[in-house]
């Protein structure tokens, strides 16, 4: 509708952000001021396209488009679904794939076919939640964690973990191994539902641009 | 302790001077804009039967309703949305009236979100419900009033989204789905996640006709030829009386030149169970939700025994205010405002002050207050006042 006014991309740190970087920058989106790897700032412009870029938690990305902070926002699957924010999500950018999945020890496996209590380990307590409540219908204690999830079979703090896995190499170096698979993952862009509909002509065009370029 | 006392739970707030003047300025406007349409004032208890807005009803989750007991063991709750309570309401007192019936309302609703979302869970909403009107003219009128009445608030740039439930329900059926399926098909639709929604209905032998159909739900701006040729793609009665519906009201309103307001997009399901037939909501720049939502349910009303078809709307206000605040459309003349200030002679004081009220100034009449110039100086500043009366 405005066409003065700025499109705001919220990307999730880390290596994503730089693959879809250079996705935009296939599509001819482009930021001169990210590049500078120095820089201080927090919020990138490109004054000629009206766009305007910045670097956040993956795990807050879902937020700022959901309260319109930002208008698009790129992250994980993983995030979305944890989060469970009111976003629209629209493309599916086929990169970042991994998959989630239930982990443990090799005896740990006997406890996932019954459903007794257990505990399970994780940092993505409503995505565990869910699988083992209303698909495997089994009662779990979550224990919340932070990071190196992995720890928690390993000392006893917990049977099972839920956490994502890429390629396995750190569950086998540590004799843990894929028991269930939840589901597969892979990053995604999603849309603010305001900005869907007040800025539908500009982030369609580039909605679909990145499409393309996947497809090709 | 004391500090306990000072704050507020999480989602409720203190609203105050400025802003509240503001709030209830878009309040009234809103609400004369409704009364000069022919709308007459109802209000209903701020709390009701649990019964009222359950799961039968298609209000919000019952997990999300703030509930509580009665003396005699009864599940009340603050309702979370006016509607049923209305609904309720007018299937009571108006039975057998079979002429159409107009009511708005204006208060508070109460919804036990989760916390740190940055949303309200008591919010004021302003609306209307017309009951007894089920021809395409009262959708209109409905969807126009939407629009004066964002007019009248002080907006100028915002869409009003229109979609029709009839139609994604009627593919549903035509497709033969199961209720399970329909419910994550909603889902995924109305996240606009189409190219999950395409991989689930492959994944579900769905055949591609149909899909084809649902690829539709994808367009937030659907033009008139989309309509047309989805209504020669679709099978399903009642959907394509869902894209007549929607042709018919294009047409209507673009004669009136509204046109440029609206929008149409098929992938709008609300997730209040009761709406029927056409839905709308209204957004604009400035808040990350919609400002105005509704649509027609002509359902809900046989519910509490009295068959009628109905339509309505709420405005969220605290919504609009927000988007009002964020982008200054802010166009109210201020009255002016004069303090007067006196050392003993307050009859004085008194009488000047009525004189200035009696011409529409606000007088305020205040005791010389100990404090310095400065002191005083910035009071008076930040109480806008104009112009300062020394007796």
């Amino acid at each position: 509708m405005d066409d003065n006014k700025y499109i705001v991309f919220a990307l999730a740190k880390g290596r994503l952000a730089g693959q879809a970087m250079e996705l935009l920058e296939k599509t001819g989106i482009t930021c001169d001021e990210m590049k500078d790897k120095d820089t201080r700032k927090l919020v990138f412009v490109n004054e000629e396209l009206k766009l305007k870029f910045f670097l956040a938690k993956a795990t807050d990305v879902p937020t700022y488009v959901e309260l319109g902070a930002a208008d698009i926002g790129i992250v994980g699957l993983d995030t979305i679904l944890e989060e469970n924010r009111r976003v629209y999500e629209v493309l599916d950018l086929k990169m970042g794939k991994c998959r989630m999945c239930v982990c443990g020890p090799e005896s740990a496996g006997e406890l996932l076919k019954h459903r007794e209590r257990i505990r399970v380990a994780t940092k993505y307590p409503v995505i565990a939640k869910d699988y083992f409540f209303n698909t495997k219908h089994q009662t779990v204690d979550i224990i919340k964690l932070n990071g190196s999830v992995e720890l928690g079979p390993i000392v006893g703090l917990s049977d099972c973990i839920v956490d994502i896995v890429e390629t396995g190499s750190t569950l086998r170096e540590n004799g843990l191994k894929v028991l269930e698979e939840i589901r597969d993952l892979s990053a995604r862009v999603i849309v603010n539902q305001v900005s869907m509909r007040m800025q539908n002509k500009r982030i369609t065009e580039i909605i679909d641009k990145m499409k393309a370029e996947i497809d090709q | 302790m004391i500090s306990q006392i000072l704050h507020t739970p999480d989602g409720v707030r203190d609203i105050y001077g400025d802003e509240l003047v503001l709030k209830n300025e878009i309040i009234n406007k809103v609400y004369d804009t409704f009364h000069l349409n022919g709308f007459k004032d109802i209000e209903t208890p701020t709390f009701e039967f649990f019964d009222v807005f359950s799961k039968d009803i298609g209000t919000i989750p019952s997990k999300e309703l703030y509930k509580f007991f009665d003396k005699e063991g009864n599940t009340l709750v603050l309702r979370p949305d006016f509607t049923p309570s209305v609904a309720r309401a007018l299937a009571k007192y108006f039975k057998e009236e079979k002429g159409p019936l107009k009511f708005c309302y204006k208060g508070n609703t109460f919804i036990n979100t989760s916390e740190y979302q940055g949303k309200l869970k008591e919010t004021t909403q302003i609306g209307v419900e017309m009951v007894n009107e089920n021809s395409i003219y009262a959708d209109a009128q409905m969807i126009c009033l939407v629009i004066d009445t964002l007019l009248a608030a002080g907006l100028e740039e915002f869409v009003v989204s229109i979609g029709d439930t009839e139609f994604f329900k009627g593919l549903c059926s035509e497709a033969n789905i199961t209720e399970e399926i329909e419910l994550n098909l909603r889902e995924y639709i109305s996240s606009k996640n189409f190219y999950m929604m395409k991989e689930y209905l492959a994944s579900n032998d769905i055949n591609s006709d149909i899909i084809d159909q649902f690829g539709y739900f994808s367009k937030t701006y659907l033009e008139i030829e989309d309509l047309k040729n989805l209504k020669n793609l679709v099978k399903n009665k009642n959907a394509v009386k869902a894209l007549d519906r929607l042709l018919l009201l294009k047409d209507i309103l673009s004669k009136k030149g509204y046109d440029k307001y609206i929008a149409f997009d098929l992938s709008m399901l609300s997730k209040y169970h009761y709406y029927t037939g056409i839905i709308f909501k209204a957004y604009t720049y400035g808040v990350g939700d919609a400002i105005i939502k509704g649509g027609r349910y002509d359902n809900l009303l046989e519910k509490f025994g009295k068959s009628a078809s109905a339509i309505g709307f709420v405005v969220l206000a605290d919504e609009l205010l927000t988007s009002i605040m964020r982008t200054g459309h802010r166009n109210v003349e201020l009255k002016k405002k004069v303090l007067i200030t006196f050392k003993e002679d307050y009859l004085k004081a008194d009488a000047k002050a009525l004189e200035l009220r009696k011409s529409g100034i606000i007088a305020d009449v205040i005791k010389e207050p100990s404090m310095n110039k400065d002191e005083f100086e910035s009071y008076v500043e930040k109480g806008g006042y104009s112009e300062v009366i020394t007796i």
